[in-house]
């Protein structure tokens, strides 16, 4: 077992564990995962993007833990393989919280570990997910986002420039643009009469000096608030993600495991996947000691998850750790279609829904994949949350899900290749009263009414 | 001595199934026979190498196959590219290649996956290519072009901050007098055309197989001005 300080421990195994060059973990990392997903019969099925199979989320737990105990952790700037046995990540498991109190005050939300068909619903902590937005309409922008009635906590986006000048990784002024945002992201909080929600992150920062830069409990990010530390695909830690742990856990705050495990990647089609995000979660739990999680799936040519190998490593990953842990976990849908298109609101509903159903609390949410400067507002991330309430409220089965999810799935696959990229925000949005334009209301409601025909039963919304 | 255009249908048979399984091993090894029949080494590249792996890239764009596959192949193919230069330098002539690309992340970015693609892809289209690596800075991209008499500066930055990098590198080849000797060429997430277009960048590309076309119609534009 490891000592009593099981950073220090990282750090020590950091720096002698085998040496191994990069290309030759990732080419191992394939490899394994591959003879795992023969070896504990893990299946896809297009047909079956939500599978209501406990046995077989079991088998993708034991195959993710053996990943993680067969390969480890790779570590960037050392090129040394970070090893745990069995034991020391169950315990570390064991250990790790399955409740939070995020935020402060009367905007605080507890967040529990949720099981398969919970009939709790979902908390929705959202925002524009770390996507590119412009300063000019960066306050507004936030507020869109705060206001949503099914939003229970913010996580700011990541600004492009500060005083219209490019903003550089390590620099000051990344640091000046990451207190700028999180400075921001608190006055859009404080403006609608929520200031003590929970700000998940300042994404605008990049590196360990940005990250922590934000750290200041007046003004900027408080410790009821929190950081993501991100893994590199797949389960690579370096020393600028390590050094904000013991930061973090010092100040008191959230610490939050980003994983983005590419389908089509290095762990291969959706079952490799699947057992990858497994190992992930596990990593951010030892490595880490995150507190919660943010597992944002990416197709390896579209950026999204919202296609079914998407779908199904997000159903089967989450019902495994649902099973097999009591972490706190969330989803992440990343949509090809933009803010403003009725299709953008399809893929979120598909990814809400199953989330809903396989253990997730929300979060999200990416339009555009995450490119477009802007191409995201409030109301899509307000949909999640509604959706994933009227999901939990409305029995919704995985099999349900499976069925709603391959309905909706025809309604916006073939924009994969040639995604509608709707507006930007400030023509989406009255940027005065800061609400949604008719056009962009209209597509909620259209939504909407597809989505109860499908059999979501839903109270009442923003924008009826 | 082999005819070039005729190679023994086991050699290219099983270097091709070697390559498109990614077994470095058994390519390495067919390799090595078909160079000790006396095959010529640049017919084996043309011949094989290249279109294998050409289709190699062609299968994981149309998602036929993952990212793992591709790497193999691309390593099985360096294997065989290095034993074929040894070959070539010994018998006193240089490798020919389509160009010289120096590419790497922008300084501060660590994110690699769509500059390995590229990678991948250049090399199977023929293109020598200098690997700088992650978290490069601008002042490096340039010294390396000059050391190895490239004919392209790549650069790739995912991340929203560290994009700037690109525009510092594009400010250095302007500011050395370098700017008309390379053609600089960005990509990434973070990068759009009208942000190539804006730190004046000769070409940017949203895909891995855009950035091969955008590298073959580059260098013809320049070869032939």
């Amino acid at each position: 077992m490891y000592a009593n300080d099981r950073l220090v421990e990282v750090f020590q195994r950091s720096r002698s564990g085998q040496y191994m060059k990069e290309v030759e973990y990732d080419l191992l990392l394939a490899r394994r995962t591959q003879e795992l997903v023969k070896e504990y019969n893990i299946t896809f099925d297009p047909q079956n993007v939500c599978p209501a199979d406990d046995s077989m989320a079991d088998r993708v737990f034991q195959a993710g833990l053996q990943l993680f105990v067969d390969i480890g952790a790779y570590h960037l700037d050392t090129q040394r393989v970070i090893k745990f046995s069995r034991d020391e990540i169950l315990d570390a498991l064991r250990h790790a919280p399955d409740t939070l109190y995020l935020g402060e005050g009367r905007d605080m939300v507890i967040a529990r570990h949720r099981n398969i068909e919970d009939p709790t619903p979902p908390l929705n902590l959202t925002g524009p997910a770390g996507q590119p937005c412009s300063e000019e309409h960066y306050l507004e922008l936030m507020i869109s986002y705060a206001q949503e009635p099914y939003v229970h906590a913010i996580e700011s986006g990541a600004t492009l420039t500060y005083n219209g000048m490019d903003i550089m990784a390590n620099t000051l002024m990344e640091v000046k643009a990451v207190q700028r945002d999180a400075a921001t992201a608190r006055e859009a909080i404080r403006r609608v009469g929520k200031p003590g929600m929970h700000i998940g992150d300042a994404a605008t920062g990049m590196t360990a000096v940005g990250k922590m830069a934000a750290s200041e409990p007046v003004n900027l990010l408080r410790p009821c608030d929190g950081r993501l530390v991100a893994q590199m695909c797949e389960m690579k830690v370096n020393d600028d993600q390590l050094i904000r742990v013991p930061h973090l856990l010092n100040y008191g705050s959230h610490i939050i495991n980003l994983m983005t495990p590419l389908t089509g990647g290095v762990g291969g089609g959706p079952t490799g996947v699947a057992v990858v995000s497994v190992a992930e979660t596990l990593m951010g739990v030892v490595c880490y000691f995150a507190t919660y999680h943010y597992l944002s799936i990416t197709h390896i040519k579209w950026t999204n998850n919202s296609d079914p190998w998407g779908m199904y490593v997000l159903a089967m990953a989450g019902q495994a750790m649902a099973r097999n842990s009591h972490i706190v976990w969330t989803n992440d849908p990343f949509c090809v279609n933009g803010a403003g298109t009725v299709e953008n609101l399809y893929e979120v509903a598909g990814h809400a829904i199953i989330g809903a159903v396989c253990g997730y609390q929300e979060h999200g949410v990416g339009s555009t994949g995450g490119n477009i400067v802007d191409h995201h507002t409030g109301l899509e991330a307000g949909w999640q949350g509604e959706v994933g309430l009227a999901a939990t409220r409305s029995g919704i089965t995985r099999e349900k899900a499976n069925e709603i999810a391959l309905k909706l799935l025809p309604l916006y696959k073939d924009t994969f290749n040639n995604p509608k990229l709707g507006q930007p925000f400030h023509e989406l949005y009255n940027t005065l009263t800061i609400t949604p334009k008719q056009e962009w209301q209209d597509c909620y409601r259209h939504a909407k009414e597809t989505l109860t025909k499908l059999g979501l039963t839903f109270i009442s919304g923003p924008y009826d | 001595m082999m005819n070039g255009s005729s190679l023994p249908k086991e050699i290219v048979n099983g270097l091709t199934d070697a390559l498109t399984l990614g077994d470095k091993e058994a390519a390495v090894r067919i390799t090595q026979q078909a160079l000790d029949l006396g095959i010529k080494p640049l017919t084996l590249v043309q011949e094989v190498i290249v279109p294998t792996l050409t289709e190699v890239g062609t299968r994981f764009e149309n998602l036929d196959i993952f990212l793992p596959e591709l790497m193999a192949a691309g390593e099985a193919g360096n294997a065989c590219t290095a034993l074929i230069e040894q070959a070539i330098v010994k018998s006193g002539n240089l490798m020919q290649s389509e160009g010289t690309v120096v590419i790497g992340t922008a300084k501060g970015d660590i994110h690699d996956i769509g500059k390995n693609i590229v990678i991948s892809l250049l090399k199977a289209h023929g293109y020598k290519v200098v690997d700088l690596g992650k978290d490069v800075p601008a002042a490096r991209f340039i010294d390396e072009a000059e050391t190895n008499h490239a004919d392209f500066i790549a650069v790739s930055a995912l991340m929203s901050i560290t994009r700037a990098g690109c525009r510092e590198v594009a400010d250095l080849l302007r500011d050395r007098g370098l700017k008309e000797k390379y053609l600089y060429i960005v990509g990434g997430g973070s990068i759009t055309q009208e942000y190539s277009d804006e730190i004046g960048a000769n070409g940017f590309s949203e895909t891995g197989s855009g950035a091969v076309e955008l590298v073959k119609t580059l260098i013809a534009s320049k070869r032939g001005a």
